[in-house]
């Protein structure tokens, strides 16, 4: 069918894809340039490699690159992978189900598919990735990479394999890969994209799966993890990675090797509002430092990496939630607005070497401000469960691992 | 020989109309006194297409009343959905043939709203009670009652429908036995545990640190459809709340009012306390959606959480 048609000049042979209507709505102007491309199924899915290897040529080149350029590259790959998403036919129930699991929360194919334009979360993972991925393949023959919790379009990772299937740098020999999500929609988007970037031959498995309970039979070179939302919050980017690192050899990395959540007190104005009034867009050179300096830093709250990961203690709460216990910490005195200022929690990722994603960097990394947290001041309401605590006090912080993971402040 | 005079401002009193006027017992409708709405105004249509006597109650005195009444030779009353304390005067006048209706199994919720607090707080059961106007409202000795069953998805406007069924029953059980000199007035008894009161803007607004899953079902049954209505809060907006319903959750360490799921099936879920409830219908000023609808319209999601009121976080 397909073939003839070919043979008939350019016809679209997917010229009526049945989208559901949310799915049309929402990717309207993706959708009307498919369907006025008149591209066959083989030249549409050279222009999604195409946007997929170039994004990564960006990436991953050593010369700096102007912001407005890599925005036009994810951008392409981000109405690329969502034609390709839509080709998936996901029901409307597959497209919009999302959920608080017992370990974090599950999110929507339809949520989901804006972080492929997450330019530099993915810049700091793929550059990563490519070090790690490197610095194994001097020793071995081949890397076996787990990705959990990948989402619809896996984008730490496949836009990396197109670019080493198209500069020919690693091949299916050197690099295989595990993909596992436990969203049904997901695994449908992300089954058509691989087969749309010919990647399969990368590809071990795609696995419907709850990646906190997962056991890969193969063991794991390189585990690459993000699943997170600010203030490491939300998901279950904790629960997923305690579970996987025992799957590691004892060389495995870990991507991000570090993450480090800190927390300040911060001027909501000055930090929020102040602060980006002349930058041009989020990021962590663009902070101002003047704000920067009025911060008070409360230090690291929780650290997370393969060595933490395998000696964290879960204790058990009377009413049957799980935590771990993170920093104890002096709260500062001395600072006269104390009272004004709101605990603020942010995370820095180390993927790879000195590859990373800061703060600003990308959503993932972006501060996030928590209203419940009083220092030397009085909640106006009190039928909320408020923090309230003084200079000087003594805080321990625990991290919950609930459906929505985030940290919990104790007064010793 | 029995005439009565009928005390309301409401088209549901009319079945007790029309009973008394079926079987010529009836003298008069004393309305209230009070801005027309368009149930008053309809029942003062059909009484006047009936030929029906009816007399104003003035708020100022009951003097121009009684003079009336004696002149029709009213010797019976009934009170009902009458919003005004009947005063001294006009009770001695009936000398305790002055009965007043209360859809409540009195002594229980005594008060102006029995019936909303009745589906609030999950009864199954309730009943149309004929008692004495006395001084203190809804104390007097109960003269009969008829039972109302409550169905477990009835709202408001259902015990609306089926107390008005149940008013024939009542007025013609009341009217034999007093014809028949069987009537025998019961004390209420002295002890009850709920109360019927007026209610405040703040019993309307769900708050889900206080509130459990049953008490979120049960408002929005309570007030469907009407000035009553259920209504929650999100990011400072306040929307209706009209159907909801109970759904089993393992979940723990999830605050109450965090929305947990959300599903072209499963529709939209959030954590209470003691488990979850499913938003079935939901109202704003563009319309009325089913939970999954209106949470894509409005951008509700799995993992943001509802208010407890509209107080704003000035920090
Ligand atoms: C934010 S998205 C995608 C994250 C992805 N790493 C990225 O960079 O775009 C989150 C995805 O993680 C999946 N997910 C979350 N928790 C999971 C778990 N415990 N097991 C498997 N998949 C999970 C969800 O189903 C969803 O598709």
């Amino acid at each position: 069918m397909e073939k003839q048609q070919a043979e008939h000049g350019p016809v679209l042979d997917y010229a009526e894809p049945r989208v559901d209507e949310l799915l049309k709505h929402s990717i309207r102007t993706q959708l009307e340039s498919l369907l006025k491309a008149k591209l066959t199924t083989g030249q549409r899915q050279q222009v999604l490699q195409k946007s997929f290897t170039d994004a990564m040529t960006l990436v991953l080149s050593d010369t700096k690159i102007e912001h407005s350029t890599l925005l036009k590259a994810f951008e392409a790959m981000y109405d690329q992978a969502v034609q390709s998403m839509a080709l998936a036919q996901l029901s409307e129930e597959l497209l919009t189900k999302q959920y608080v699991s017992a370990s974090g929360l599950i999110m929507s194919p339809h949520n989901c598919k804006h972080t492929i334009k997450d330019v530099y979360r993915i810049q700091g993972y793929a550059r990563g990735l490519d070090r790690a991925i490197h610095s194994k393949l001097k020793h071995n023959d081949s890397v076996t990479i787990l990705y959990p919790a990948c989402g619809p379009f896996a984008p730490l990772l496949l836009p990396l394999l197109s670019y080493y299937k198209e500069s020919k740098k690693f091949t299916n020999k050197q690099v295989k890969v595990i993909l596992v999500d436990v969203h049904p929609g997901a695994i449908l988007a992300l089954t058509q994209l691989v087969e749309d970037l010919q990647l399969s031959e990368y590809i071990l498995r795609i696995e419907e799966a709850d990646a906190t309970e997962y056991k890969p039979s193969e063991s794991i070179d390189i585990l690459v993890l993000e699943a997170m939302q600010h203030g490491f919050t939300k998901e279950g980017q904790l629960s997923i990675a305690k579970h996987l690192v025992q799957f590691l050899t004892i060389d495995g990395l870990m991507i991000p090797q570090n993450v480090s959540v800190r927390g300040m007190m911060v001027v909501g104005e000055t930090e929020f509002n102040q602060q980006w009034k002349q930058a041009q867009y989020s990021h962590s050179l663009n902070v101002n430092n003047e704000a920067q300096q009025d911060r008070v830093e409360l230090g690291e709250i929780l650290s997370i990496n393969k060595s933490t990961l395998l000696n964290m203690q879960e204790l058990e709460l009377q009413d049957g939630v799980k935590v771990i216990p993170a920093s104890k910490i002096k709260l500062p005195s001395g600072v006269k607005d104390m009272g004004k200022r709101i605990l603020a929690i942010y995370a820095h990722i180390d993927t790879f070497a000195d590859e990373g994603v800061e703060q600003y960097d990308s959503g993932v990394t972006h501060p996030r401000p928590d209203m419940t947290f009083y220092i030397d001041a009085k909640p106006k309401d009190i039928e909320h469960t408020h923090f309230v605590a003084h200079s000087g006090d003594m805080v321990q912080f625990y991290y919950q691992l609930s459906g929505l993971p985030g940290f919990v402040p104790v007064k010793l | 020989m029995q005439k009565f005079a009928v005390f309301t401002g409401s088209c549901q009193s009319l079945p007790v109309v029309q009973y008394l006027l079926q079987t010529n017992q009836l003298a008069c409708v004393v309305l209230v006194d009070g801005q027309p709405n368009p149930d008053l105004m309809q029942l003062q249509q059909w009484l006047k297409q009936q030929n029906i006597t009816t007399l104003p109650y003035s708020k100022n005195g009951d003097d121009a009343l009684l003079s009336q009444l004696d002149r029709l030779a009213v010797n019976c009353g009934v009170v009902y959905l009458f919003r005004h304390k009947i005063r001294k005067p006009l009770m001695q006048y009936f000398n305790g043939e002055l009965m007043n209706i209360h859809p409540s199994p009195l002594p229980e919720y005594r008060g102006p709203q029995p019936l909303y607090w009745q589906l609030r707080n999950g009864e199954t059961l309730t009943k149309l009670t004929m008692h004495q106007v006395t001084q203190e409202l809804d104390c007097g000795d109960i003269a009969c009652d008829v039972e109302i069953d409550i169905h477990p998805f009835d709202t408001i406007q259902c015990l609306y429908q089926k107390t008005s069924q149940a008013l024939l029953h009542l007025i013609s059980q009341y009217c034999e036995l007093k014809q028949n000199n069987q009537l025998a007035l019961c004390k209420q008894t002295t002890e009850y545990t709920k109360l019927a009161p007026a209610l405040q803007p703040s019993d309307l607004v769900v708050n889900w640190s206080t509130c459990n899953t049953s008490d979120i079902v049960n408002m929005a049954k309570a007030g469907n459809l009407d000035r009553f209505c259920a209504q929650l809060i999100f990011r400072q907006s306040t929307f209706q709340l009209l159907q909801a319903s109970k759904v089993e959750c393992v979940l723990k360490g999830i605050t109450p009012g965090t929305i947990i799921e959300l599903g072209l099936k499963s529709g939209l879920i959030v954590k209470t306390h003691d488990g979850a409830v499913k938003l079935d219908i939901l109202g704003a000023t563009q319309g009325c959606f089913d939970g999954y609808r209106f949470a894509l319209l409005f951008g509700l999601e799995p993992g943001l959480v509802f208010d407890n009121d509209v107080a704003v976080n000035s920090r």
